[in-house]
């Protein structure tokens, strides 16, 4: 079992340079941090407008800044949206390639197609188009990283051959993965040979249908890249204390406040009805039918990372046994536990429960190139 | 998080009466449904909702016909202007005001479900290849280039209308049911948006995003819910 964190740079009212500057930096300490205490992972991901819940506009700068100042830690590009009217291809290989040279070959890159209106109707991106262009990025990337020179003539865009310059340090190339909401998706995945970057909450039989399902479909995978990543992680909350009702209050008081702003953003399918977004692509715990009571929260889902360290160890132990490989943890949202605590939850996690999982994950298998 | 800031006394003011909550419950067989979305301006969030409501960004008003040939009601065509919202963390479609053409069924709404209904003009019509909406001065709308849709891949939010009702000012939600057998979308133009003919505060379309029309049975079934609505739902949801 490996361990990440997950900055989503969430951000309180009123906004201000020095809230924001607050979050990032405070985001930037648990990095460090975490890279001293053992986690494996620091993901950031890529949103746009979307007031309140994430103001991580420019993951690949923060991710510079976290490869910088840690030794050991990898960084989660993740997920890159991969639509070109947010994200030119070509760009995209480019700065993968130089955060992969910062960070001494330390890049994970995952690959996402956004989901909600308030994102691609501010590029003015067609939601029809985005599963396709996402499948034509993760075809081309790994290429672009590896051919010396590249050309392409495709549906979303072409380039005469041109050297895609500077190449990552990683052979064949970096880990990659997929952002992982609507159930499916992990098929999609799988059939590229691509790790499963679980962003949705999920309950313990899903996750298990879902990740029993991946492993059945990679076995027979046709690679994208030059390698298989068939891990499977999901994204969790973590607050530990050694009180449970000290980690409980605070703990759920993070679980509710994210769910409340993860609620309140304008998905895809609730203004453009496309086949396209075949759910919400809903990241709060719980779900629930819409035709639910408004006075009830989103429940809380079984398998959360909030407690003391003996009740997160078993909850932990159970995403194991149905086949999860990683879990990355939400730390905190809208600056809602002071900073301190967070880190006083993250040196406990990682003195009581991080030991009771050794890493058993083998390294990413290497295969031959697609034809 | 953003809230409401719409004054209540004023929503109030325009709120119809219900006398119960509990409507029988009504059912329309080949009713056209005819759903536009359109982008407001940031300046607009929250002042048509009330405090208990809270806005999307961006703030998004939601053109929601229905064309019913016939029933116990008569025929009729209900426009409504809606703001979508969340209450709780649930979406929600705030109805901000509606026009339809039939004085009975603007009664049997009203009264029932808490629809604000003025009585007027409107007409919904279909060609091979547009639809068009005409409300009069107040809206007029047209849907281009219809592609075909699975009924399921459209999301019709629940509703939330405010009515004085027996137990006071309340939020209603209204959960109709639509079990459609063909959906087109269509590219939305606004022809002509008259805000003052709506009488109703912060609604502001701007920016089209897409349209739905489809034909199927529409169900308005009995309430389960409302709330207060100067407050958040998770303070001032009863249920019915």
């Amino acid at each position: 079992m490996r361990f990440g964190i997950f900055f989503e740079m969430s951000t309180p009212r009123p906004f201000s340079s020095a809230t924001d500057h607050l979050v990032y930096h405070n985001s930037l300490e648990q990095a460090r941090l975490a890279d001293e205490l053992g986690f494996d992972w620091v993901w950031c991901v890529e949103h746009h407008f979307l007031e309140e819940y994430s103001h991580s506009s420019a993951p690949e700068v923060v991710l510079a800044a976290v490869a910088a100042q840690t030794r050991r830690i990898r960084v989660g590009h993740g997920a890159v949206v991969c639509v070109p009217e947010m994200n030119h291809p070509i760009r995209v290989a480019e700065r993968a390639a130089v955060l992969d040279i910062i960070s001494e070959g330390r890049l994970e890159f995952g690959t996402a197609r956004s989901s909600t209106w308030t994102e691609l109707g501010g590029f003015g991106v067609d939601p029809d188009d985005t599963k396709k262009t996402w499948d034509e990025f993760v075809r081309v990337l790994p290429r672009m990283w590896a051919d010396e020179p590249f050309a392409y003539q495709g549906r979303c865009f072409s380039m005469p051959e041109r050297n895609v310059l500077p190449k990552p340090v990683q052979k064949p190339h970096p880990p990659m993965w997929v952002t992982v909401t609507s159930p499916g998706t992990e098929l999609d995945a799988a059939a590229r040979g691509l790790g499963c970057l679980g962003v949705a909450a999920t309950t313990y039989a899903e996750q298990e249908r879902r990740t029993k399902e991946y492993h059945r479909r990679i076995r027979s995978c046709d690679p994208v890249g030059a390698m298989v990543n068939d891990q499977v992680t999901t994204l969790n909350f973590l607050y530990c204390h050694e009180d449970p009702g000290v980690a409980a209050r605070t703990g759920m008081g993070l679980v509710g406040l994210f769910g409340l702003n993860n609620a309140h953003l304008l998905w895809t399918r609730e203004a453009y009805p496309t086949r396209a977004y075949q759910s919400l692509g809903n990241l709060a715990p719980g779900g629930g039918s819409d035709r639910s009571s408004p006075g009830d929260p989103r429940g809380i889902p079984e398998g959360i990372g909030v407690g003391d360290p003996d009740r997160i160890v078993g909850v932990i132990q159970r995403w194991a046994d149905i086949g999860v490989t990683g879990i990355n943890f939400l730390i905190n949202a809208s600056e809602v536990i002071p900073q301190a605590e967070v880190l006083a939850s993250l040196r406990l996690f990682a003195s009581e429960v991080m030991p009771k999982f050794p890493d058993k994950v083998p390294p990413h298998a290497a295969v031959d190139p697609p034809c | 998080m953003l809230s409401g800031t719409a004054s209540l006394d004023a929503l109030a003011a325009r709120a119809p009466v219900m006398p119960s909550l509990e409507p029988e419950p009504a059912v329309f067989e080949d009713t056209e449904v005819l759903q536009a979305a359109f982008e407001m301006s940031y300046a607009s969030r929250g002042a048509g909702l009330p405090p208990g409501l809270h806005p999307t960004t961006p703030p998004l008003m939601v053109v929601l016909v229905w064309r019913v040939p016939g029933g116990q009601w008569g025929p009729f065509t209900l426009c409504q202007a809606r703001i979508s919202c969340r209450s709780g963390v649930r979406p929600r479609g705030f109805v901000a005001a509606c026009v339809t053409d039939s004085e009975q069924a603007a009664t049997a709404l009203s009264s029932g479900w808490g629809f604000p209904c003025r009585v007027g003009s409107v007409r919904l019509e279909r060609a091979y290849d547009c639809v068009s909406l005409d409300a009069g001065p107040a809206l007029g709308l047209t849907g281009l280039d219809p592609d075909p849709l699975h009924p399921g891949d459209v999301q019709y939010t629940v509703t939330t209308t405010l009515a004085h009702t027996p137990r006071g000012l309340r939020l209603v939600q209204v959960e109709p049911e639509y079990d459609l057998r063909r959906v087109e979308r269509v590219r939305p133009r606004m022809d002509h948006f008259a805000p003052d003919r709506w009488a109703a505060p912060g609604l502001d379309p701007r920016h089209p995003v897409t349209a739905t029309i489809g034909v199927g049975t529409l169900s308005i079934p009995r309430l389960r819910y409302v709330s207060r609505p100067e407050v958040p739902a998770f303070e001032g949801t009863e249920a019915v």
